[in-house]
């Protein structure tokens, strides 16, 4: 599990843990990184955990981070909400150097989070995960009319979205004539 | 560069988030941002233009995009959980709106079994069904009183369907005008046509896609098939092993083999053909009475073009069976000798009629 602490500069050093590996194997210490969401708080992720994530891991590689370089340079995914990384972050310790079961359980089943879920792990590029997520995506709707859909997945009529595509249209109109009184104005 | 970390402290200050890392994103070259912008997806997008976003939430003062739902998901994120819905749910989903229309329509969704075929006639109410089995074995049909549903349904799956196995026994006349004006591609390992007129065998077969495994044709007096057509598609030029049922013509054998001669068939390919009518042995013997290796009774084997190549033809006899004789016409090796041939009929028989898998019936 990772150390998660609030703050970057609050963030203390970890022990470097090892991976236990064989008698006649020598001890290789793990090497962490760390990595914040858009609530700022830091986890603590070790390198084999983050090796799920393509993003990241390719990031790692690029870089060459020491441990301290790391530690003051957490991987900022502001774009990210804090519980979602976190789950992220849970589900890569989790799944750590094993292989990937066909099924995983432990996913979220509140719509909201899991479209979090789904946008943040792609974003990431974790394979295994996606596939769970949309996985999970699919089951929402198993068995349901087009209108349970529609009401599951918030997707709007054909009707809605002409309307909404217009009153766009409308507003993108008002302002491009605001900027222009504007740019009138500011050039008398 | 200094103007740059500038312009970053005033953004930061106005911002009022936490102070620059050594190393980020603002110290990153600008190819290298484009870079990682186009990995972004649109909302990604829209949070790492701060100001932008910062500016377009005021603006339209509505909730900014964190509310997120399935069309908040891009394109290939949804394509993905569309892989993962069954056919019924993504009928459905089809049924919402047209971007999730057009978005289940680019996916093709694989089959083991598609079935076009009419209800029991003796039922009062006739109906097109379609039924579909998929490889999980889950079955899902669907009955279309009306023939214009039943065709529009028919497109739909014939466009985003990939089968091992496709059988077609339309009754209707829409459906059968409607296969053979549908427009695009038909995916299917093997197909079988059940009392198919010619004109239907042929526009399905010429829609096929390429790599047609096995072809499946039943006649019947009424849809005895036309052979100088079929043989022109390149479907069945291409097709390793066909065969045609009932036909009521001496001239299958005959034509096939010329055809082969003509394409070069490979060693292997074989067509076989259950007759009516008596005489398709004894034509094909006369038409090639130049090109014959070796005759007996039983057996023909011509020379082809091809060195390497020759066609022998197999007649496989079951007494007291009517009048039907049932034949078999493979490309061997030239090299294959006479003790190598399979003597067993009853095999390659019961293949094509399983209405035959019965003791009481000698195979010769």
């Amino acid at each position: 599990m990772s150390s998660t602490e609030q703050g970057t500069s609050s963030a203390a050093p970890a022990e470097p843990t090892t991976a236990p590996e064989s008698a006649a194997a020598p001890e290789v210490p793990e090497s962490f990184y760390y990595v914040h969401g858009k609530d700022k708080v830091v986890h603590k992720v070790s390198a084999g955990a983050l090796q799920h994530s393509a993003l990241i891991h390719g990031m790692i590689s690029n870089l060459g981070y020491t441990e301290e370089q790391a530690k003051a340079n957490p991987f900022p995914f502001e774009n990210i909400d804090g519980d979602i990384l976190q789950m992220v972050v849970d589900w890569c310790n989790q799944h750590k150097g094993k292989p990937t079961p066909p099924e995983d359980t432990n996913l979220p089943k509140q719509k909201e989070k899991l479209f979090d879920l789904v946008l943040a792990v792609n974003y990431l590029e974790i394979k295994e995960l996606l596939t769970y997520c949309c996985k999970q995506v699919a089951m929402m709707v198993k068995g349901k009319s087009p209108e349970e859909i529609r009401e599951i997945w918030m997707i709007p009529t054909d009707a809605e979205d002409e309307a909404a595509e217009k009153e766009a249209k409308k507003r993108a109109g008002k302002e491009a004539a605001g900027e222009t009184a504007a740019a009138a104005g500011d050039a008398k | 560069m200094s103007s740059d970390i500038d312009k970053l402290a005033e953004k930061t200050a106005n911002l009022s988030i936490d102070p620059v890392y050594d190393t980020n994103w603002c110290d990153m070259p600008a190819e290298i941002k484009l870079e990682c912008i186009g990995k972004m997806k649109f909302k990604e997008r829209m949070s790492s233009d701060i100001e932008h976003l910062t500016d377009t939430t005021e603006k339209l003062a509505i909730d900014p995009v964190y509310d997120t739902n399935w069309c908040d998901m891009p394109d290939d994120i949804k394509l993905e959980c569309i892989r993962k819905l069954e056919f019924k749910e993504r009928c459905s989903l089809r049924c919402t709106a047209k971007a999730e229309k057009s978005l289940v329509d680019s996916q093709k969704i694989e089959f083991f079994r598609g079935d076009v075929y009419k209800t029991n006639a003796f039922q009062f109410y006739e109906s097109e069904i379609v039924s579909l089995t998929k490889m999980n074995g889950k079955e899902f049909s669907i009955k279309l009183e009306n023939p214009q549903e039943a065709l529009k349904f028919l497109n739909h799956i014939l466009k985003i369907g990939v089968f091992e196995h496709f059988i077609i026994s339309p009754e209707n006349a829409t459906v059968r005008q409607g296969l053979i004006n549908y427009p695009g591609i038909i995916s299917s390992k093997t197909i079988k046509f059940n009392f198919c007129g010619t004109e239907i065998v042929v526009a399905v077969l010429q829609k096929m896609k390429h790599g047609v495994e096995f072809i499946s044709m039943y006649c019947s007096e009424e849809f005895d098939h036309d052979f100088d057509k079929i043989l022109e598609i390149l479907q069945i030029q291409n097709v390793p092993y066909w065969f045609c049922n009932y036909y009521h013509k001496t001239d299958s054998l005959h034509k096939v083999a010329r055809m082969w001669i003509d394409t070069q068939a490979k060693v292997g390919f074989t067509f076989q053909v259950s007759v009516y009518k008596k005489g398709s042995f004894e034509e094909f013997s006369e038409h090639f009475t130049d090109r014959i290796v070796s005759k007996n009774e039983k057996r023909v084997r011509i020379r082809t073009n091809n060195p390497d190549c020759h066609i022998l033809l197999e007649r496989g006899t079951v007494r007291y069976y009517g009048y039907i004789e049932f034949f078999r016409l493979l490309v061997i090796s030239v090299k294959m000798k006479e003790s190598e041939y399979d003597d067993n009929c009853k095999e390659w028989i019961m293949d094509m009629d399983p209405t035959i898998r019965c003791d009481s019936y000698d195979f010769l």
